[in-house]
């Protein structure tokens, strides 16, 4: 037998991990540059070590997470023996050594698999240099700034556990993952527009090449979010699942950019312009990763006091500033490559409504981007401490909203370049006729709210719009064939995965905006106080306070009431909401009860403790209609980014890509 | 001709969200203040939502069980306020703990729709004679 150290033998992996990817930046850019294939090759050789290597450390993370070894610093600092084992594998991304050890590990997984995977083209070699170099910033910091495997000389015999508020959910095992694996996908499109602004190929080769990328990590971020809506619904206990917190916003900004990218490569995919712009929009996505990494990491959201927390929000803040500058620095050096020749022929066109819906998710993370940094630059200027509440960012952002929902209608029915006048006018007044009716329909029904009357009215448009598509593409094809309607709609959705893909995720979009609307227009929220063996009215339900209980599992104590729910005499169900606490010296953490319906949720959350002695509790209620269609319709927009990424390789990227060749390229 | 008509509509376009971004960020930037810097201007936070950040005073809390309404004084040490708050005093909410409550005052009365319990570890309250580091004690509780 010998005696394994997993201290010293995940550092090891680190510190090698991270001279592969030193030599991997090094060695194909400069294998590019004099066109020597066999240090091109191993470059991509070191890529694959890198990520095995990688991954050796976090099988050595895990392997001290469950053996409880706390010699290693990252388990005696946020592990705990009594944890349940899915506790114990989460929290390597529990805390912030761990979560850059999950995004280095998936980064070089993402570089391994560009390497085994991408086509061979000019663009390659520099791509994976690039995921490369940004492998050398997050291995570096692990290395040398927030090494989880330092060994403790002294180990203690058991640690304080993860963060309550992540181990009262197994929400968090999945949404983390989610973020960075939407992050580090987002990487490869930056790496690739990198590419093709030094190679001076700024045509649509880069973003042909990275497409599948761009939307997975698209997939994945919108994926991460909707979990942590319903994270943070699931554990915060106020029944609602946003609250443009500093930590939401910033995981909130590469999105947007991002959602613009995906929007404008199509411009210039069809129509060759936008050029600039995308490289400009895929650059910020990027960055604004690493700046929200560095804002919520460092503390300075909460403080710029507490800059102080450690040097890994400053490298981050330099690596950030590196990006940027370099990106810009080099879209500058290539602008006479880069700029745009074509011209827009009509702002009525396809590729005018994609400016537009670019130009309304600029301003949203403008918006937001400026709200979450306000309250740093007045504490910078005058010393006084603010924050910039919902407030501000409902006002800014609903308006805006509404008109990415009235695009988002309008958009896909113009044709590129220019619209004949007679097909747009019967599609706009089907749309308005749409938008009229079932605005004026919610409005009888009851809805006299602002938001949520045009938010349904908006819906009914988009509906609509969805229709005149589908039935515009379906209705000659169904003339030709001899066929049924559904095997013609059948044929359809194979042949033309992309745009069936972007209809699906139109309409979860619609989805999600109803149960945004009405869930945050039409909640009702209360405190109830109720004595045991008594009941309460609420919306329509009757609460009754049966009676309290304790439960104990080696990792966490729970108590709380059990509460009867009654609608008109018959039982509905039964809520336990709870106090749990893990460990002795942890903090209870409030745990609200859902009953989930397709039109409204009832949610209790526990305001008052609960002892042996308590004769009352007291309840926050909260009834929020709608609110799971977010959730499902979260759920319709991956089914609908999977879908459009199903499939073989689509005739029009093959298109784009042949004709690309003569333009951009060197004379 | 083209390109001018584009270029005013964006400058216009900019123009009108700078101004109506700027007037939300106005009505919606909350102050973090302790009860000492609002007896240095009560008239400029009258009315006005802000967070207020202290210590629970000994010996000052009741909480009406039945209507569920709690009124306490909150402290730093130089000025003490009563505040008013409508719900059960949260879970580790104690005396001389650290809080921060989100409402208006109303002629020297707080009145909080929103209260947070802090547990300040690293804020000691002063000893008999010392000083008070009120900075200390609001960089503790944010």
């Amino acid at each position: 037998m010998f005696d394994l150290e997993l201290g010293p033998l995940g550092s090891a992996s680190v510190f090698l991990a991270f001279g592969l990817a030193v030599y991997g930046a090094v060695a194909g850019i400069v294998g590019a540059a004099r066109r020597d294939a066999r240090l091109q090759t191993s470059a991509r050789l070191a890529a694959v070590a890198g990520f095995i290597l990688a991954t050796a450390a976090v099988v050595v993370m895990q392997a001290a997470l469950l053996t409880n070894d706390f010699s290693v610093t990252y388990v005696a600092g946020h592990s705990r023996i009594a944890s349940p084992t899915w506790v114990k594998v989460v929290t390597m991304w529990a805390a912030l050594e761990g979560s850059i050890l999950l995004w280095s590990w998936l980064l070089t997984g993402y570089t391994a698999l560009l390497a085994v995977t991408a086509p061979l083209s000019p663009l390659r070699p520099y791509a994976i240099s690039i995921m490369q170099a940004v492998q050398v910033f997050f291995l570096g910091v692990l290395a040398f700034i927030a090494n989880p495997f330092k060994v403790v000389p002294l180990p203690p015999l058991d640690g304080p556990g993860p963060n309550e508020l992540l181990q009262n959910h197994w929400m968090m095992a999945v949404h983390p993952l989610l973020m960075y694996l939407g992050f580090v996908g987002l990487t490869v499109p930056f790496a690739y527009a990198m590419a093709a602004l030094i190679t001076r190929r700024p045509g649509t080769e880069w973003m042909a090449q990275t497409r599948r990328w761009t939307l997975t990590g698209w997939g994945f971020l919108s994926g991460a979010i909707v979990a942590g809506g319903w994270w943070s619904y699931e554990v915060l206990g106020w029944g609602g699942y946003w609250a443009w917190d500093p930590v939401e916003n910033v995981s909130f900004m590469p999105w947007l950019t991002a959602t613009a990218f995906i929007h404008s490569v199509q411009v210039q995919e069809r129509r060759r312009m936008l050029k600039p712009w995308n490289v400009l929009l895929i650059v910020t996505t990027f960055s604004l990763s690493i700046l929200g990494t560095f804002l919520t990491r460092s503390g300075v959201v909460s403080s710029v006091h507490a800059f102080g927390n450690g040097p890994v929000g400053p490298a981050f803040l330099v690596f950030f500033l590196l990006v940027t500058l370099t990106a810009f620095g080099l879209l500058a050096l290539r602008w006479d490559d880069v700029r745009d020749r074509a011209d827009l022929d009509s702002i009525v066109s396809r590729e005018g409504s994609f400016l537009g819906v670019n130009i309304l998710f600029v301003t949203l993370t403008a918006a937001v981007l400026l709200g979450t940094l306000f309250p740093l630059i007045v504490e910078a200027f005058t010393g006084d401490k603010v924050t910039v509440g919902a407030p501000f960012f409902d006002q800014t952002t609903l308006p805006l909203w509404l008109l990415v929902l009235a695009l988002m209608g309008i958009g896909p029915l113009l044709p590129w370049r220019r619209a004949e006048q007679q097909r747009l006018a019967r599609n706009l007044a089907l749309l308005t006729g749409a938008l009229v009716v079932s605005g004026a329909l919610a409005w009888l029904l009851g809805v006299h709210k602002v938001y949520p009357a045009l938010t349904v009215a908006l819906a009914g448009y988009n509906l609509m719009s969805l229709y005149l598509l589908l039935s515009g593409a379906l209705v000659p094809r169904l003339r030709l064939a001899n066929r049924g309607a559904l095997h013609v709609l059948r044929s359809y959705a194979v042949e033309s995965r992309r745009r069936v893909g972007s209809m699906i995720v139109h309409f979860a979009v619609v989805i999600v905006a109803v149960g945004v609307a009405f869930s945050s227009g039409y909640r009702v929220d209360e405190q109830i106080r109720l004595d045991f063996g008594s009941s309460a009215e609420f919306s329509g339900y009757t609460l009754t306070a049966v009676d309290r209980f304790m439960e104990r599992t080696p990792a966490r104590i729970s108590a709380g009431a059990v509460i009867e729910v009654t609608r008109g005499g018959r039982p509905v169900t039964t809520l336990r909401p709870r106090l749990n606490l893990f460990g002795e010296a942890g903090r209870t953490v409030p745990t609200p009860a859902v009953y989930y319906t397709a039109t409204h949720d009832l949610y209790l959350n526990l305001n008052s403790s609960v002892g042996p002695d308590t004769t009352f509790v007291v309840l926050r209620v909260v009834k929020s209609p709608l609110v799971t269609w977010i959730w499902v319709g979260g759920a319709i927009l991956l089914f609908g980014t999977a879908y459009s990424l199903g499939g073989g390789r689509r005739p029009a990227t093959a298109r784009a890509v042949a004709g690309e060749k003569p333009e951009g390229a060197p004379a | 001709m083209k390109k001018i008509v584009y270029a005013l509509l964006g400058v216009a376009v900019l123009a009108v969200a700078g101004f109506l971004i700027s007037k939300a960020l106005q009505s919606s930037l909350v102050y973090f203040i302790l009860p000492s810097e609002y007896a240095r201007d009560t008239a400029a936070f009258e009315g006005k939502r802000v967070r207020l950040g202290g210590l629970v005073q000994a010996g000052s809390v009741r909480f009406d069980d039945a209507k569920l309404h709690l009124t306490f004084q909150i402290t730093d040490h130089l000025k003490d306020y009563p505040v008013q708050y409508d719900g059960a005093p949260p879970d580790l909410f104690q005396e001389n703990g650290g809080v921060v409550i989100e409402g208006r005052f109303h002629d020297g009365v707080f009145v909080g729709d929103n209260l947070l319990v802090k547990h300040s570890s690293d804020y000691h309250p002063p000893a008999d004679g010392e000083p008070i580091d009120v900075d200390a004690l609001k960089e503790s509780l944010r």
